[in-house]
């Protein structure tokens, strides 16, 4: 079974608008997150969803769910107060669905463009190497500094990736990886590889896509409907 | 739904656009699992069309041959999961009682000649794209049985179909097949396996010719001289060769005979009239196909050694991950001169 993890969870602060995150801001007719949803409902090698959302939205979103016959989505799970805690809320409540081989595709509200070349080739990667990352090599040169004031290094541009999601795993290594994430005291980490990494275990790279951007600003939600009235204008 | 598709924009040049799927009420989504460039496609490609017909198509989205998965049904015909072949020619702005026309009454015209009709990478947009909203009247079902990478030829063995239900043929009349290329050769294992009639294929390829089920293939040299007694000829050639083609078999057919051009010209070709009138040769125009003749080509891929005769133009299976995917592939099919294509499969 493949079950798709979709992280609802965040308050999107960066957007500016203080009456609604960014998940579920409307683009042309339906919110971010239904996008999102609409891409893994439709994707045949999905077999269950799981959306990880705030609280005061269940009721908002199960009427979504019926609208816009979102079938594959079984469970509606509590947001945690971090990212690390959405997903472990998410990983406990489909435990009793999944065994150890089930592969678990983490993936972010906020990117609706995620092609269906990057699920497969998360699905077929975690099979045979249990976990998997999407990357995106980076094109400009990244630049580190400690202080915000002057540079401390210039890393390899080649050996650097900026991370996507999907982020898959076998179910039984996500599992893994949080319970020691917690055993280990480490209790706010911003993606699950690094949870992985933790426990020794290799985390290998699917190619991401630039379209797979995430909505964190008010540029990217310009960005987002440019490119979808863009689709309309080719319409015959 | 979000969804992506490569969309023409000028010669040579494909775009990415990202589509919002709105299906109507009796539409159901599909996902593209396969598709097949045809030599149409490879016009637009190439701007082998008047420039201004051009602007008015571009952009837009090629390929008109494909079959799917259904993914969402809105129709209540389909059951997700099911595969299906999409019919290009649409008629969805049917008048009836206006219409005076009435072509789709006349089995042996259709709906594909109905001025009204849209018709997928022509004047619709195409096939190049992830997922699809298509109305349910246009998509037709494939039996598990059949692998979709060869139901892909549904589209071209329609096409053959459309030729034949043309004209009425008499178990006396000899009949040949004009050409070739893969149409010819559709055409000639419909003839064969379905229809069950005697004819001859007439080409410029031996090795190709062999491959054809034929009764009897006739090798054209450049001193052309064909003798040959037919009665009913299907032109397959088209393209450049279209011209050449067509006076040959004006030279050639017996007086009264039917000439059933089904290959596309590059453009209008001089044919010798004079002689047209002199031996009382009717001709016929056939163009593209409608859905009952898709209904056919899905029942015939039922029948074993037909199946067997269309797998052998399946060449290899192209995975399209992304655009540079689908401009290789374009460039492959610009260059294949074997008898078969090479399949689109959709990952992107």
């Amino acid at each position: 079974m493949n079950v798709a993890v979709i992280l609802a969870g965040g308050h999107g602060t960066r957007m500016g608008i203080i009456d609604k995150p960014k998940q579920f801001i409307d683009v042309y007719g339906k919110p971010i997150l239904i996008h999102t949803l609409e891409i893994f409902d439709a994707n045949l090698d999905i077999d269950a969803i799981a959306v990880v959302c705030l609280d005061d939205w269940h009721e908002d979103l199960s009427i979504w769910l019926r609208k816009y016959e979102l079938n594959k989505v079984k469970w509606i799970v509590r947001g945690g107060k971090t990212r690390q805690e959405s997903v472990r809320n998410a990983i406990e409540v489909i435990k009793t669905s999944c065994n150890g081989d089930d592969i678990v595709i983490i993936h972010d509200a906020a990117r609706p463009l995620v092609s269906n070349r990057i699920i497969k080739e998360n699905i077929e990667l975690a099979k045979k190497y249990g976990a998997v990352d999407t990357v995106i090599p980076t094109t400009d040169t990244i630049i580190r500094s400690k202080d915000g004031n002057k540079i401390f290094d210039v890393p390899v541009r080649r050996e650097l990736y900026l991370g996507q999601t999907p982020q898959s795993f076998k179910y039984s290594i996500i599992l893994e990886a949080h319970d020691k994430a917690v055993k280990d005291g480490i209790l706010d980490a911003t993606d699950d590889c690094q949870l992985v990494l933790n426990c020794n275990k290799d985390v290998y790279i699917v190619e991401g896509e630039k379209l797979n951007f995430k909505i964190t600003t008010m540029d990217d939600l310009l960005l987002l409907k440019a490119i979808i009235k863009l689709g309309k204008i080719g319409e015959i | 739904m979000l969804t992506k598709s490569y969309k023409i924009v000028q010669p040579k040049r494909f775009e990415i656009y990202i589509d919002n799927i709105e299906p109507k009420e009796d539409d159901a989504i599909i996902k593209i699992e396969y598709a097949a460039i045809c030599k149409a496609d490879i016009r637009y490609y190439l701007g082998k069309r008047d420039m201004r017909v051009l602007d008015k198509k571009y952009p837009m989205s090629l390929l008109h041959e494909a079959v799917g998965i259904v993914i969402k049904d809105y129709s209540g015909k389909f059951t997700v999961g099911e595969k299906v072949a999409l019919v290009p020619n649409i008629v969805s702005n049917c008048m009836e009682d206006k219409c005076t026309n009435k072509v789709c009454l006349d089995n042996k015209l259709g709906q594909n000649y109905c001025p009204r009709a849209l018709f997928a990478s022509s004047n619709y947009n195409g096939f190049s794209r992830s997922i699809i909203a298509y109305p349910s009247s246009n998509i037709v079902r494939i039996n598990n049985n059949i692998d979709l990478c060869i139901a892909v030829f549904a589209e071209l063995i329609s096409v053959a179909n459309a030729a034949i239900r043309r004209i009425d043929i008499d178990k006396n009349d000899r009949v040949a097949v004009w050409g070739d290329g893969i149409l010819g050769y559709i055409l000639c294992s419909v003839l064969h396996n379905i229809y069950d009639v005697n004819f001859t294929v007439i080409g410029k390829h031996e090795e190709k010719l062999k491959e054809f089920t034929a009764d009897k293939y006739i090798l054209l040299d450049d001193e052309y001289k064909l003798t040959s007694n037919v009665d009913i000829v299907f032109e397959c050639v088209g393209g450049s060769n279209s011209e050449n083609a067509i006076n040959q078999i004006i030279d050639t057919i017996n007086p009264g005979g039917k000439i059933v051009l089904a290959g596309v010209p590059d453009k209008n070709p001089n044919i010798d009239v004079r002689k047209v009138l002199e031996k009382g040769i009717s001709i016929y125009g056939v163009t593209r196909s409608n859905v009952n003749d898709f209904y056919n080509a899905i029942s015939q891929l039922e029948n074993d050694n037909f199946y067997k005769c269309i797998s052998k133009l399946f060449l290899d299976e192209l995975i399209i991950n992304d655009i540079t995917d689908y401009y290789k592939a374009f460039e492959m099919e610009i260059l294949n001169r074997k008898l078969g294509k090479n399949i689109l499969k959709f990952r992107f």
